[in-house]
């Protein structure tokens, strides 16, 4: 009997949960980033790779309507070494079935932002992490979510010239 | 064994209604309908503490949006005519903007839309109270009684919001003062509401 209601039970609850709209939480994932090495007096560009949970998408960095929230990549490096710039890819124009004759911009699937670190000549040889976070608004096919933020987290090796 | 079947009539039917807060406070949770709607005093665009009991008589419509919802935009044209439409029936549509924003912005938005209702200014213990809100729209459907119909998350179609708007009315209190309000709502209003 236990063998029968216990799988019963694990399915009801999964059934139960399944109905609830707004009980599936938007992801947006960062691949692992290797390494950055950058020498003194150089750059090095580090390219980042998220990906969308599917069913979801997210404002691109150039949302076609203020209201929207754009997506965000903020990186706080340590000292001495910098951001040069983040360079986020375009959006996908697409519409969806809430506004079949409005297209937004957006991110869905796997999209790569970019981002150049760079060190001053007179850096120290050494380790450096960056932190930062990456800021969306997502959305499916019939709902929003709010906004959230990732960590985004990697280590630049600075090496001399 | 007997907690077993407890657990399994609990999920079969969505009777996991109400969860205790550790602040003595209820969320809603699961299956809504019959449950009492948690009153609150928000702060409207033009200044004012409304509170959700101010209400008690009419039917509601509370629809919790924001600005950066698009399909919140689908629905709001939607909610003006039937403000129009069932106003004179007692219907009061009140919209609680989710938005982490200047109220001006807003306040803009909401008059482009053209929204001849209230809006509100949320909070997170007025998403807390309706069962954290997350999902944008959604919307619950309270009788002149205060006791919720309905509830709608996401993008519904308009013969269906207007389908649980009417169910809200449908509840009729006579001479209803203080002591009436807490009348339970009819076996058959609760029943038939949708999710």
């Amino acid at each position: 009997m236990r063998r029968v209601l216990l799988p019963l039970a694990v399915l009801l609850a999964a059934v139960a949960f399944a109905q609830e709209p707004g009980t599936r939480v938007p992801s947006v994932e960062l691949a692992p980033v290797g390494n950055v090495q950058v020498k003194a007096g150089g750059s090095a560009a580090v390219q980042l790779d998220f990906r969308v949970g599917s069913e979801f998408h997210i404002n691109s960095n150039k949302p076609h309507s203020e209201l929207l929230i754009p997506t965000v990549l903020k990186l706080s490096p340590t000292n001495p070494v910098a951001v040069a710039g983040v360079k986020y890819p375009d959006g996908q124009d697409m519409s969806f079935p809430f506004a079949p004759d409005e297209k937004l911009s957006v991110y869905s699937g796997d999209f790569t932002i970019a981002a150049v670190i760079k060190a001053p000549a007179n850096a120290p040889s050494g380790n450096f992490p960056v932190t930062g976070t990456l800021r969306f608004q997502a959305c499916d096919r019939s709902a929003c979510y709010p906004p959230r933020s990732i960590p985004v987290n990697f280590n630049v090796s600075v090496v001399g010239r | 064994m007997a907690l077993l079947v407890a657990i399994l009539a609990m999920l079969a039917t969505g009777k996991y209604l109400v969860r205790p807060r550790q602040h003595g406070a209820v969320t809603l949770v699961g299956d809504v309908r019959g449950v009492s709607a948690p009153d609150f005093a928000l702060t409207s665009l033009d200044g004012r503490i409304v509170k959700l009991s101010d209400y008690r008589g009419k039917a509601i419509l509370l629809n919790f949006w924001a600005t950066w919802c698009s399909p919140c935009k689908v629905e709001m044209p939607w909610f003006v005519d039937l403000q129009k439409k069932y106003g004179g029936d007692g219907l009061v549509v009140l919209g609680i903007a989710m938005d982490d924003t200047e109220t001006d912005k807003i306040a803009k938005f909401a008059s482009e839309m053209g929204v001849n209702y209230p809006v509100l200014l949320g909070t997170d213990k007025v998403s807390e109270q309706y069962g954290n809100v997350e999902y944008l729209p959604t919307s619950f459907y309270i009788d002149r009684e205060g006791k919720i119909v309905g509830k709608g998350t996401g993008l519904l179609g308009r013969a269906e919001i207007e389908e649980n708007v009417q169910k809200a009315l449908a509840s009729h209190v006579v001479g209803i003062n203080k002591a009436d309000t807490s009348t339970p709502a009819s076996a058959e209003t609760t029943k038939t509401a949708v999710q």
